[in-house]
């Protein structure tokens, strides 16, 4: 069965670290890649990003997030370089087609951003448990019942995609064909789609039934059942963390 | 009790249970549309499915959250569109709640709006984050078509998300209308914000 988190379990430093901690190192990481663009100050980030990685020990984990995006970077490499509005500087001719100078370095810059931007959020989701993600910010002030709602959907998906697979078994036996013109395909996408959606909306009847008698929408002050575990130097990080957000707004101004 | 508005923020219990539900279509209707190789995402049935459902706010809801739990499990590029999923709940909520579902024709009409909307918000965030590209080949390839012959930035950007998101949103409403007219009156009415029934 998928599961739905990437999370990695294993024990290091940063798997230690205050979620978030994390959190507002992926917000001032990528925040600095775009207020700075400098790509030599970019790669410094990337690669203070990836030795965070590799010391939470999740480096060749990350691959695979990258590859998600790899339609996307791919396209920018393309494009840009052939056809950025400021294109000027021909280096290369490929056919009808000419690389451009301008082109390239943009790209560059643009694809040094994403993967940093991919690494950083894979810092955050590789080495932290959704729950404690969660916890950390309901302890901050977000809404017990949104973050309810965040969780169960990590629960609900895995049980949605074996109610799929069942549907989908049923109606290939009744004769529904999944395969062939493209006509025939989007035929068959509303009677796939109706009987999950039907079911699942079933299940919200259960849900919110099961919800009211446990209280969901008392008022009054809540209580935690697991008390979360403390972590250390969470203010230190912090402060140095918004330290270098400032510095490097301060250094964009400058220049 | 009296009538009350859609921006309401107080829902029932059977409201907030939509939430995952929805999020929960929306993957589904990605898996569908993967499995049988269509053209197309439809990854936003669940946003605006809820949206028709229980209102604004909750199909707003669907969609931001939506994005957040992609981004923590998929792929983290999907947290720069959390604001444009957010966007597509609301209008489709707004519209359905002022009778933009009575028939098909009104239905072709907001997924219409709704796309048009989705490209609005999206081109600012493709042009600011990538320069303004969507990674969807037939939309890269007008933005490539339209840099060449020297067309201003924001419009081939623009271009680029018309051809990706109105095709999409309009199946996409029109499959939710579709589900959303096949269900049975209890089911509708329990999501139901501004009804005068007694719910739980």
């Amino acid at each position: 069965m998928r599961t739905m988190t990437i999370y990695v379990e294993k024990d290091s430093m940063i798997h230690n670290v205050d979620p978030l901690t994390k959190l507002l190192f992926v917000f001032v990481s990528v925040a600095m890649t775009y207020i700075l663009p400098t790509y030599h100050f970019i790669i410094v980030v990337f690669v203070f990003t990836l030795f965070l990685l590799f010391v939470g020990k999740v480096l060749n984990y990350t691959l695979p997030v990258i590859s998600v995006s790899f339609m996307l970077i791919t396209s920018i490499i393309i494009i840009q370089s052939l056809f950025h509005p400021d294109r000027a500087t021909p280096i290369y001719d490929i056919g009808p087609f000419t690389i451009y100078k301008e082109g390239i370095t943009f790209a560059f810059l643009v694809t040094l951003r994403i993967f940093n931007m991919i690494c950083a959020f894979g810092l955050l989701i590789l080495t932290t448990k959704p729950d404690d993600l969660v916890q950390a910010l309901i302890n901050l002030g977000l809404s017990a019942k949104i973050g309810y709602v965040i969780l169960s959907v990590l629960q609900i998906i895995p049980q949605m995609i074996r109610t799929t697979d069942k549907i989908s078994d049923a109606q290939r036996s009744r004769g529904m064909e999944t395969e062939g013109k493209l006509l025939t395909r989007i035929k068959s996408f509303i009677p796939l789609i109706t009987p999950v959606v039907l079911n699942s909306l079933n299940d919200t009847l259960e849900r919110s039934i099961a919800l009211e008698i446990r209280g969901f929408n008392a008022t009054g002050k809540r209580t935690i059942l697991n008390n979360p575990t403390p972590y250390k130097y969470g203010l230190v990080f912090k402060v140095l963390l918004l330290m270098l957000l400032v510095g490097t707004i301060f250094w964009r101004v400058m220049i | 009790m009296n009538k009350k508005s859609m921006w309401s923020v107080k829902f029932p219990v059977a409201a907030f249970a939509l939430i995952p539900a929805g999020i929960g279509i929306n993957y589904i209707g990605k898996f569908f549309a993967e499995l049988l190789k269509l053209p197309l995402w439809l990854d936003s049935i669940g946003t605006v499915l809820s949206g028709m459902l229980a209102g604004p706010v909750i199909g707003a809801l669907v969609g931001i959250i939506n994005n957040l739990i992609y981004g923590f499990t998929l792929s983290p590029i999907s947290y720069v569109y959390a604001i444009t999923s957010g966007v597509v709940g609301l209008v489709a909520g707004f519209m359905a709640y002022k009778g933009w579902i009575s028939s098909i024709k009104k239905a072709l009409f907001l997924g219409l709006i709704v796309g048009l909307v989705a490209a609005t918000v999206s081109t600012p965030l493709n042009m600011q984050f990538w320069g303004g590209q969507t990674g969807n080949i037939w939309g890269d390839i007008l933005f490539a078509y339209l840099s060449a012959s020297n067309a201003p930035l924001w419009l081939a950007s623009f271009a680029d998300s018309i051809v990706v998101d109105v095709p999409d949103k309009i199946v996409t409403v029109l499959v939710s209308y579709l589900i959303f007219k096949g269900l049975p009156k209890n089911v509708t009415q329990m999501y139901d914000n501004h009804s005068k029934i007694e719910r739980l």
